[in-house]
């Protein structure tokens, strides 16, 4: 299996010994040792996942990254954060997906009104199985533990990532106020309540409900 | 591969940072005063209202007195730890012991109400009045530097306990009718720097390390009046580029020298 480590923080490191990865394409910025690069259409996920990523709009161009030696991928000097998953279930917007062990299986799912807010569709990406994986984010991103006797709510514009059994409910504090220009600048949230892992990035993408 | 450390509500600070870039306010009943759109997430019950709202009132009588940008603000009240961040730019906290201090209305996130915060006299500019904490972005870490020194106006966050600020042109700049050639066209080349700000007197200047100005907060038009300098609102105020930006030096700025 292949080893990820951090190179500083915004470069990863992963160290191949003829096994595969797949990361976002064009994101490797040096390697030593042999190795080939394939652009994977849709994703590595077959016929049906290419189609379901055009139909969703969760696009996004992978390459499969097959060698020995160390590969070196970095994404617009943007932070990289790695996750362990043992068997379980990453959700991650596809944008901020930069790196996955071969062995972890990538999917999309549907995420609800959340989505829509968020401006990055109703879709996300997820990615399943047992190894390592890296997310990019801007800035450093702060990892937030959700407990059922801690529930935490999220600006949609920040968040980038969430593992673990979590359900998430969309909230809305679009009150008649808003509409006076009165809001309270934080009218849409994500409020998750179960057991897991947020990942939240110090600063908001453009949302469409970003300044209300 | 290092374990990325994991935050609850028991482990995230109080009121200090978590990062370089994210800041943790806890509220226990109290209310905090925030510019709008810069809470990312947070644990427990707090409730966000805009300035206008009517039960606030009286706090916005006493901690709140600059109207004139009220709808880029918003008060946070219950309890909980909620985390502040402003476009992974370097956030830092500031504690003012019955001080005062005056900074670029983009640069501030987030006050206590024991703070009062108004509006400057220098355009752009925000001042804030009493004893607590407030929390301040900047790119890159912030430098504090004692007058008298002049300062690039791009770098300028803000300054502490009122020294004199002032514009300084390069005198060269302004002599001679080859200054003001090369001054408008470029040709002998201008370094760029020939306008700073000044500032003496007793006090503390604030600087960022980089000369990245934060998406400018618009403090909206100050009425005319006699004697009152005019912001020439929204994006006016010293060193802000609006919507077109001026470089010094700049068939306006000679005008103006030449006294036409």
């Amino acid at each position: 299996m292949a080893t990820f480590r951090l190179q500083g923080s915004k470069v990863l490191a992963v160290e191949m010994t003829g096994d595969a990865v797949r990361a976002k394409n064009g994101s490797m910025v040096a390697y030593d040792g042999q190795m080939a690069f394939k652009k994977m259409s849709g994703g590595g996920e077959g016929i049906r996942g290419m189609v379901t990523r055009r139909l969703t709009g969760e696009q996004m161009t992978m390459m499969e990254v097959k060698g020995q030696g160390t590969c070196y991928f970095a994404d617009r000097a943007s932070e990289i954060n790695l996750v362990q998953l043992h068997g379980d279930k990453l959700y991650v917007e596809s944008s901020n997906l930069l790196c996955t062990d071969g062995g972890l299986r990538t999917g999309t799912t549907f995420t609800g009104l959340r989505g829509g807010a968020s401006g990055n569709g109703l879709f996300t990406t997820t990615v399943e199985g047992t190894g390592q994986a890296a997310i990019t984010s801007d800035g450093t991103a702060v990892v937030l533990r959700v407990t059922p006797q801690y529930p935490l709510s999220v600006d949609p514009g920040a968040y980038i990532a969430h593992q673990g059994n979590l359900r998430q409910d969309f909230q809305s504090g679009v009150t008649f106020r808003t509409f006076l220009g009165e809001g309270g600048g934080e009218a849409f949230q994500i409020r998750f309540e179960g057991d897991g892992l947020v990942y939240v990035q110090p600063s908001e993408r453009n949302t469409v409900g970003g300044d209300v | 591969m290092s374990t990325p450390l994991v935050f609850d509500p028991t482990t995230l600070p109080s009121d200090d940072n978590v990062n370089a870039y994210t800041f943790c306010v806890e509220l226990k009943g109290s209310q905090w005063f925030l510019q709008k759109g810069k809470m990312i997430a947070y644990y427990g019950r707090i409730d966000f209202n805009g300035i206008g709202h009517g039960r606030l009132d009286r706090l916005l009588r006493t901690s709140f007195h600059s109207p004139l940008h009220a709808s880029d603000w918003v008060v946070a009240e219950g309890s909980g730890k909620m985390l502040l961040a402003d476009r992974a730019f370097d956030v830092n906290s500031f504690d003012l012991d019955d001080g005062n201090l005056t900074i670029r209305a983009g640069n501030l996130l987030a006050y206590q109400p024991t703070l009062a915060l108004k509006q400057s006299i220098v355009p752009g500019f925000l001042t804030l009045i009493g004893t607590g904490k407030f929390v301040a972005a900047s790119n890159g870490p912030v430098v504090f530097m004692e007058p008298p020194v002049r300062v690039d106006p791009q770098a300028l966050v803000g300054w502490a306990d009122c020294p004199s600020p002032c514009h300084h042109y390069d005198h060269g700049y302004m002599t001679g009718v080859m200054g003001g050639v090369r001054a408008l066209t470029g040709i002998g080349g201008a370094s760029g720097e020939e306008h700073q700000f000044e500032f003496v007197g007793a006090g503390t200047v604030l600087l960022q390390s980089s000369e990245v100005l934060m998406p400018e907060q618009a403090t909206g038009v100050v009425g005319s009046e006699p004697g009152v300098p005019s912001g020439h609102a929204p994006a006016g105020g010293p060193g802000q580029h609006g919507s077109a930006p001026r470089l010094p030096g700049q068939l306006g700025d000679l005008q103006r020298r030449f006294g036409l």
